[in-house]
This record gives C-alpha cells, sequence and structure tokens, in this order.
C-alpha cells in the first residue's frame, strides 16, 4: 500500500551528515587496522625470515659475533671468495645445539634463529634506539651476543654424555643464567654454513636417524621417573597438605605387600625397609609407596598447579624453542586432569602420563636451590652494538614455595646424596667438599631396553652456585651414569669458578 | 565593470580578484612539506647500498619546482577567477599528488617507460605529466563551470555513453593480464571505468534527486513488511545492475565494489531511509556469496584475504609483502627513499605504484604517515560533503556528496585492502596512485566540487511542481503504468 499524507521529507543534509559519519567511522577502522600492522606486529613481521629486509641483510650484513661468558668467540664470519657474502664460522661443535647455524639457503636454527634480528642489525630490541637508528645513515648495528654459557662446562657436559643421547641443563638458581646446555649428538654447524660444504652437510643432518636438530635439552620429552618425586614434595609441602614430618601409618605394610590404588598395585624397589618413612628418608630410600601416598593426599589440583608455577604444562619461555612438559595428559575427569588416583599415584613418583624436557627438571633443581623463588632461565646475557648495549638481567619468574619448605626439601635432597644409604643411589654426585643435594631417577619406559638415566641436584646446599639436570638415554639406572656425570660437573664448576 | 574590459573570452566574465588567503597559507605548508620530502628523499641511504651520502639537494628539482609552479600557478587563476569557492580542496589534494610524485620519484623509473617524441620518460616523468594535466583540468572546470544544467538535463544521455564507453572497452578493449579494462584511441588509452564513476555520480544524483519525494514517502508493503517503493527503484536499479554487470564481466572487482557502495551511500543520502542500506547489504552479501561460488577469482581473492601466510610465495605474496612493509615502517617509518629492500635488485612488491602506494608509504612515513594521508582524505570528503549540505538544491547536494564518496569509498576500498582489512581488489588509491585515467577522473572530480562550492553559480531551476502522482493515495500498481514512471513536470 502506498502511504502518502503529509510531506515528510527529512532535510538532506542530516542523511548526508550521517554518510560521512560512516566513512569516519570506516577510516578510523583503517587506522586501527594500520596500528596493528604497524606497531603490534611490526616486531615479529618485520623479522619474519622471508621478509626482505631480513633476507637483504642476511646476504649483505656481516652478522654479530657470539661470545661465552669469558669473551671466547663461538661464532664470527668470513667471506666467500667468489660471491664476497659473508658466511659464518663456528669454533666449537659442543654449541652447534646452542648456537644452531644461519645460511641463506637452509635458514636458521638455534640462537641464530630467535636472535636474528639483533644479529643482523635489523633491531636491538630497544625500541627507543631502533627508532633512534633509522635517522642514521647504516640502517644495521649487528649486535653481538654474549652468552652466560661456560665454555669449558659446555664441552665438559658434551663429552661426559659422550657417544650416548641425552642432555646436561646447568643453571645460576640465584639468577637463572644457563652455564652449560649440552645436547648429544651434536653437529658440524661450519659444515652447514661453509658455502663449499652447505649442501651435503645440510641434507645429513635433516636426515640423520639420531635427529641431532632436536635441540634435546629444551624439547626432548622424557619420562621423569624419581626425579619427579622432587616435585610431588614440592606439591605436598607448598600446599600444606604435609609437613616434614608426616608419616602414612599404612605405608611400612605396604613396602612388602604393595600398595592397592583403584585395583593397581604400587610396588616399592628391592631393597626398602619396611618402616615409616618422612620425606627425608623417603627421598633418601626413593620410596615409591610414601611418594604414591604424598600425592594422593596432595591430590591431583594440587600437584599440577605447583608444577605449573614451575612450568609445566606451558612453553617455557627461553632463547631456543621449547617444548611442554606434563604432569598428565590432562584428558582426564579427576581433578588436574588426572584419569583417576591410579595414574595420580604413579605419577607421584614419575611413572604415570608424566613427561618433561631437561630444562624443565633444572629448574625444578634451582627452585629448590633458590629457597622457592624460580628465576626466569636465559642463555643471553647481554648484547652489544655500535649504539651501546644491554644486559638482560635475573627476572624472578615465580614464587613457586615458601622457604622454608624448600629447605626441608633441599635437606631431603642432600641426605639422598650424602647419607650412606642415599649414596646407594646417587653415587658419584657428591662434589668433595662441598655440601652437595640432588636426586636420582631410573625412568622405567616397558619393553626390554635399559632405563633412562636421570639425576638433578645443586650444590652447595647453603647458598647454592649450581644446579644441574642430566638425562642420558638408555644409561642405566640413574647412580650409574647421571649421577657420576652431575658430580663430575658441579666439580669443574667449582674448580673454574671456585666456591 | 563589463565582460569587455578584461579581454579574455566571456565565459570567464569581468576579472575582479577575491584573495583566497587560507589557501595561500595552506598551500605554503604543502610547498614547505613536500620541499622537506624532496631534501629527505635525497639524503636517505638506499637499503641496496647502505653508506653512501649525498649532499643537501633536493631529489630531482626541476620536477618539484614545476609541480609547486604548476599548484600556485592554479592558486592564481582561482584568485583571478573572483569566485567564493571552497579553499582546502585544493591544498588538501595538492598534498595528495606532492606525496605522489615524491613516492614516484623515488620507485625505480623503470617501472614505466614511455617514448614521447625523442624523449624517453619515466615513471616520475609519466606522472608529473599526469598530475600537470589533472590540475589543470580540475582549474579549468572551477572556474569556467558556471551551470550544472549540462549535468541535469542530459542524466539518461550521460548513462547510455558510460554503457557504451564500458561495452566498447569490452569489445575493443586492450587486454592485459587476462582484463580489458582499456580502452586505446590512437596514441591516447584510457580505463573508462574510472570516468564511469564520475557519470554514475551525475545519473544517481539527476535521477534520486528527482524522484526523492517519492523514494522517501512511498512504500511497497509485503505483508507486514514495509518496503521501499520498487517500481521507482526498477530503473535506477537496472542502470546500476547493467554497469555492475559489465565490470564483473570484465572482473574489475574493485570498481565493482567502488559503485556498488557509492550507489548505496547516495541511496542514503537522498533518502534518509537505512531499510535501503539494509536491503542494498544483504543483496550484497548473497551476490558476493554467490560469485564466491561462481567466480574464481573471487574465491581466490576472498583465500588470500583470510589467510595469506598460507601461500606466503605464491598467491598470498603480494599482501603478505604489503603486511611486511607496514610492519618494517612502524611508528615512524624508515624515512622517505630508505624502504622498500631490494632483493636481486627487485621490489618486494611489483604493483607497488598502482595497487600498493599505501604499503610503500606506510614503510617509509611509518603509522604517523599513514594517519596524516588518511586524514587527508577525509578532509577531501569532509569538504565534499560540506559543499553538498549547503548546496542550494537536492541535484547540487547529491552531485556534491557522490563526487566526494567516490574519492572517500575508493581510498578506503585500497587501504583496507593493503592492510587485509577486506579483501584486495585492484583498484587506485585517488591522487597517490600511478596512472592517467585515475588522476584525470580525480581532477574532474575536484573541478566539479570546487565549482559547486561557489554560491554564484547559476541559481537552479525552480523546484518543480509535486508530480501528481505524489498526491495518489492509490495502489501502488497504478504507479508503475509507463504514465506514471515517466519523469514529471520538466516541461
Amino acid at each position: 500500500m502506498t502511504t502518502a499524507g503529509a510531506p515528510r521529507l527529512k532535510p538532506i543534509g542530516r542523511a548526508i551528515s550521517h554518510v560521512g559519519l560512516a566513512l569516519t567511522v570506516a577510516f578510523a577502522g583503517l587506522a586501527l587496522g594500520a596500528g596493528y600492522w604497524q606497531v603490534i606486529r611490526s616486531p615479529d613481521l618485520s623479522n619474519a625470515p622471508d621478509n626482505p629486509v631480513v633476507i637483504a641483510a642476511a646476504r649483505n650484513v656481516v652478522r654479530g659475533q657470539i661470545v661465552d661468558r669469558d669473551g671466547k668467540v663461538l661464532a664470527t664470519n668470513k667471506r666467500d671468495a667468489g660471491t664476497g657474502e659473508p658466511y659464518r664460522v663456528y669454533s666449537d661443535r659442543a654449541f652447534s645445539t646452542v648456537i644452531g647455524y644461519a645460511t641463506p639457503q637452509f635458514g636458521t636454527a638455534g640462537l641464530e634463529r630467535s636472535w636474528n634480528a639483533q644479529l643482523t642489525g635489523v633491531s636491538n630490541g630497544n625500541p627507543i634506539g631502533d627508532l633512534l637508528r633509522k635517522f642514521q645513515t647504516d640502517p644495521y648495528d649487528p649486535q653481538k651476543l654474549t652468552l652466560g654459557i661456560s665454555s669449558a662446562l659446555q664441552r665438559a657436559a658434551v663429552a661426559g654424555l659422550g657417544d650416548d643421547r641425552g642432555a646436561v641443563v646447568m643453571l645460576d638458581p640465584t639468577t637463572g643464567v644457563i652455564l652449560a646446555l649440552a645436547s648429544t649428538p651434536t653437529y658440524d654447524t661450519s659444515a652447514i654454513t661453509d658455502p663449499q660444504t652447505s649442501r651435503n652437510a645440510f641434507a645429513a643432518v635433516r636426515d640423520a636417524a639420531s635427529k641431532p636438530l632436536l635441540t634435546r635439552a629444551t624439547q626432548g620429552q622424557y619420562v621423569p621417573g624419581s626425579v619427579f618425586k622432587i616435585v610431588t614434595a614440592i606439591a605436598g609441602l607448598g600446599s600444606g597438605q604435609i609437613t616434614p614430618s608426616t608419616t602414612y601409618p599404612e605405608q611400612p605394610k605396604a613396602e612388602t605387600s604393595g600398595l592397592v590404588v583403584g585395583g593397581f598395585r604400587v610396588r616399592e624397589h628391592a631393597g626398602v625397609p619396611a618402616r615409616s618413612f618422612n620425606v627425608a628418608s623417603a627421598t633418601e630410600w626413593s620410596s615409591n609407596i610414601w611418594y604414591a601416598l604424598t600425592g594422593l593426599r596432595t591430590g591431583g589440583d594440587n600437584l599440577a598447579k605447583f608444577a605449573e608455577r614451575m612450568g609445566f604444562g606451558t612453553q617455557l619461555p627461553f632463547d631456543l624453542p621449547t617444548a611442554r612438559s606434563q604432569v598428565t595428559n590432562g584428558d582426564g575427569s579427576a581433578p588436574g586432569g588426572f584419569s583417576d588416583d591410579t595414574e595420580l599415584a604413579n605419577a607421584s613418583y614419575g611413572q604415570g602420563e608424566t613427561l618433561v624436557t631437561p630444562l624443565q627438571m633444572g629448574l625444578v633443581a634451582a627452585t629448590v636451590a633458590n629457597g622457592g623463588i624460580l628465576m626466569k632461565p636465559h642463555i643471553v646475557i647481554a648484547t652489544t652494538g655500535r649504539d651501546g648495549g644491554r644486559t638482560i638481567g635475573p627476572e624472578q619468574q615465580n614464587v613457586v614455595i615458601a622457604p622454608d619448605d624448600a629447605a626441608a626439601i633441599a635437606a631431603a635432597m642432600q641426605r639422598a646424596v650424602e647419607s650412606s644409604i642415599g649414596r646407594q643411589f646417587t653415587s658419584g654426585a657428591k662434589v668433595a667438599g662441598v655440601p652437595t643435594a640432588g636426586k636420582s631417577g631410573t625412568a622405567e619406559l616397558g619393553g626390554s631396553g635399559a632405563p633412562h638415566s636421570w639425576f638433578i641436584g645443586f650444590a652447595p646446599v647453603e647458598s647454592p652456585k649450581v644446579a644441574v639436570a642430566v638425562i642420558v638415554e638408555r644409561g642405566g639406572r640413574g647412580g650409574e651414569r647421571a649421577a657420576p656425570l652431575a658430580g663430575d660437573l658441579m666439580e669443574l664448576y667449582f674448580k673454574t669458578f671456585g666456591r | 565593470m563589463t565582460a569587455a574590459t578584461s579581454g579574455l573570452p566571456s565565459i570567464l566574465g569581468p576579472i575582479r580578484p577575491r584573495p583566497r588567503g587560507r589557501e595561500t597559507k595552506l598551500l605554503a605548508v604543502v610547498a614547505i612539506t613536500i620541499l622537506a620530502g624532496s631534501v629527505s628523499l635525497e639524503l636517505a641511504p638506499r637499503v641496496a647500498d647502505p653508506g653512501v651520502s649525498q649532499g643537501l639537494s633536493l631529489a630531482n628539482p626541476l620536477h618539484i619546482a614545476v609541480y609547486l609552479g604548476l599548484i600556485g600557478l592554479a592558486h592564481l587563476v582561482l584568485i583571478l577567477s573572483g569566485r567564493r569557492m571552497d579553499q582546502v580542496l585544493l591544498p588538501a589534494t595538492a598534498m595528495l599528488g606532492g606525496v605522489s610524485l615524491l613516492l614516484m620519484e623515488r620507485l625505480p623509473q623503470t617501472l614505466v617507460s614511455q617514448a614521447v617524441g625523442p624523449w624517453k620518460l619515466g615513471l616520475g616523468d609519466v606522472q608529473l605529466a599526469w598530475l600537470i594535466l589533472s590540475f589543470s583540468l580540475a582549474t579549468a572546470l572551477a572556474v569556467t563551470v558556471r551551470s550544472d544544467r549540462w549535468l541535469r538535463l542530459y542524466k539518461y544521455t550521460w548513462a547510455a555513453a558510460g554503457v557504451a564507453l564500458l561495452v566498447a572497452t569490452y569489445f575493443l578493449g586492450d587486454e592485459i593480464n587476462g582484463q580489458r579494462l582499456s580502452l586505446s584511441l590512437g596514441p591516447i588509452s584510457g580505463q573508462p571505468a574510472e570516468l564511469l564513476k564520475v557519470i554514475l555520480v551525475v545519473f544517481l544524483a539527476g535521477y534520486l534527486s528527482e524522484y526523492r519525494p517519492l523514494l522517501v514517502e512511498e512504500s511497497t508493503k509485503v505483508g507486514p513488511i514495509s518496503l521501499p517503493p520498487l517500481p521507482f527503484l526498477a530503473p535506477m536499479a537496472a542502470m546500476w545492475a547493467i554497469a555492475l554487470g559489465l565490470v564483473i564481466v570484465q572482473r574489475d572487482l574493485g570498481a565493482a565494489l567502488l559503485f556498488f557502495t557509492v550507489f548505496l551511500f547516495m541511496l542514503y543520502a537522498a533518502t534518509g531511509r537505512p531499510g535501503y542500506v539494509i536491503v542494498g547489504v544483504i543483496l550484497f552479501l548473497a551476490g558476493s556469496f554467490v560469485m564466491y561460488r561462481l567466480v574464481g577469482t573471487v574465491q581466490t581473492r576472498v583465500d588470500i584475504w583470510i589467510d595469506p601466510f598460507k601461500s606466503p610465495t605464491g598467491d598470498g605474496y603480494q599482501i603478505v609483502q604489503s603486511l611486511y612493509a607496514f610492519a618494517r615502517g612502524g611508528l615512524i617509518g624508515t624515512g622517505l627513499g630508505a624502504g622498500l629492500p631490494t632483493v636481486g635488485g627487485n621490489l618486494p612488491i611489483p604493483a607497488v605504484h598502482t595497487d600498493f602506494p599505501l604499503a610503500a608509504l606506510g614503510e617509509e612515513l611509518g603509522l604517523v604517515g599513514v594517519m596524516a594521508i588518511l586524514g587527508l582524505f577525509l578532509v577531501v570528503v569532509e569538504r565534499g560533503l560540506r559543499i553538498a549540505a549547503s548546496a542550494a538544491d537536492d541535484f547540487r547536494a547529491l552531485l556534491a556528496a557522490g563526487l566526494a564518496l567516490v574519492i572517500g569509498t575508493q581510498a578506503f576500498i585500497i587501504a583496507a585492502g593493503n592492510l587485509k582489512l577486506i579483501p584486495l581488489t585492484g583498484i587506485t588509491l585517488p591522487f597517490i596512485s600511478y596512472g592517467g585515467s585515475s588522476l584525470l577522473v580525480n581532477g574532474i572530480i575536484v573541478g566539479l566540487l570546487l565549482a559547486l562550492s561557489d554560491r554564484g553559480v547559476e541559481p537552479p531551476p525552480p523546484p518543480k511542481p509535486r508530480s501528481r502522482l505524489t498526491r495518489l493515495t492509490g495502489r501502488v500498481t497504478r504507479l508503475a503504468t509507463p504514465d506514471a514512471g515517466r519523469p514529471a513536470g520538466r516541461t
């Protein structure tokens, strides 16, 4: 139907102002879009490997050097005789899994990748400096990276792992500075960057069955075995569900018959006496049953919560890519994501669905060593460029537990290394003349092969200087392979840096 | 005073200069900015050969001088014309044109090469020539157009001419990259779709101003829903569909989107009825969906838009490189001339001078520069809409609004495409992109807007007596009879 009636023509100006408003809003959207790409996404897109400025920089710019904590040069540059383009030269194969490589053809890996923008000088990590640099004639300011890693410790760690596959993490628990980060096997990074040998060397490393490009220290996911008991102790004491003197009346009997949890029988390993344990003696004897009972009392939610405070469940923020450590698959319906009490009990002594990275276990040891405070781990401690430098200082990542709880666990770990009983499991971990704390682990993998050999620890117990995590794949019991290597490395630390 | 005293053609009338102080001041700012940009361009170290330092000089002194001289001359002519025209449009568009000239000076000159007689012209030379023609055209129109009758009375003729141009392009055009968008006439070639957008605005302004009362007051009721009076929309929609259909057939998605959006804007401006816009947007979404399913080009564009990083070296290459360029610019940019790193001598974005000038400017001038350029476009739109709002009658209001909206909408479409806010469509950034047709048509738009802004132009014809149709209270079907459909009251 048609409606006519009185003319009700609105003035045209009103509608036109609406149209103007609509277009203004649309332009505001454009400004927001530009802001998103030019400010929020600017750092990651500008440093993307296929960004022409990064490619141009890689071809034209002489990358910054990488040196160890003593200034020893680990990565520097040569020029190709033919093309005149610079290429990378690395001095120490022990650093291959940390530093990685940078080539025009095969991209980048390791620190060369994660610190690419700083090494090429596209960015120096300081927004104001990046702004000011645009007013200078040479837009590139390649940064020199100083690592906290000691060449001596790094080499000793790689040498100690030998032909075995495995990883070593050593760090200063009070600052989070990484002192050694070994993963084996290593590979020849200089062969990958040398234009003469580049193609074949890269293909060989990429296709090798031993997967040298996988940085085991940060990306290897392992069954932890008994070293995980320290996480259970942290959760139990931290949540207040247990005290340092907590004992379980049912434990002595279960030592002989086994502990039945939800139809599954948790068994003790041989030789553990049928006595009442507390956290210290249970750690000394590495009692599966005491820790299973502690895990059940603590509860899955608390166990997961305290593990998360140390970085479980997320990719640890770090200089290198990290894999996620997990307490459980997380798909169960019980508190904390466990499927049932059986899984929780098994996880409490490191044999559930638990998977950890060596770096994560190093942080567990460092947390106990540093009075319950986790410092953010980092490899690069300084960058230096034409326009000055930047130091990357200690940064607190989380407060995990109270200092007295940490002290109780440290005391238990000291007994696990130094008492006559503890020494049965952790032989060789003790540093002569230095109070040493630690915990070994023997991760059963099922099947017939040898277990993974684990050790985490720190020294000196009172004011720790160094924390360590060692895993040797298929290395046997913890005391056989990992504990002696950790002891040797800590001893070398004190020999090199003093007490 | 009589016209004879001036000695000029009588069309210009007697010379009674009228100072344009505001325009003078703004143009001084433009000149200083462009000169500063020129110096900055010359001082910038090229990424390809860092460390090469040059003395203080201008990018291409002759080009810059010619351009600024031309703008000054245009200003002088406007003063001499004595008309009371808008004083912001010329500085705003001159700034955009100046930025364009700086950018085209800065890009590799080999992107364009044309031989004119004994001279070989590069990108900067050709763009300067088009800028000169564009601003000359704008000034000429601004000074000479004193009546809108030639636009007002012949809207159907204009529409037919526009369609004829498109059809001619389709059958006679030069095929480039599978598209036939340009038409050659001897040595001159151009893109008719550019001119079509002005023709479309003229037609819509004429039609909408004539039928505005009917479009506002009448309704077609379908049950409880009150729809616009469909019979009155039909001829206009048909006109629109023909243009749009031809554009789609030619795969010129950017122009199609522009036409559609301007059409909706003008329809709303004329009627003030949001219902039209809602129906239009629904139609647009439905049409887009159908095109997405049927037309391969559309599907590719949308897929690239959703995730260009899926194939950063394939289909998504240009847009990924555009985003990289914006990201490299950051807040304040790399500086004019210091961006766009070349790899192996190649520019990262091949079509940077036509489709991605904003990405290049975003890199070299930063977010600050992008905001400034977007702001200039908004100023142009605001001036156009202001001229519209104070126009003497509906036709002039709709014409001015439509012309301004063409600039604003086109700038939005290509800028949003560059920034991955909407799928990318190949269309020029007004006043900045390289291209003769685009610059000339933008010159026409500025010229017409300036002329329309003068209150002293010939008064509009007296309002027509309300058509008897509006007095009808009968059924809609009666309105659709041939007799009723004819525009009434012209005699």
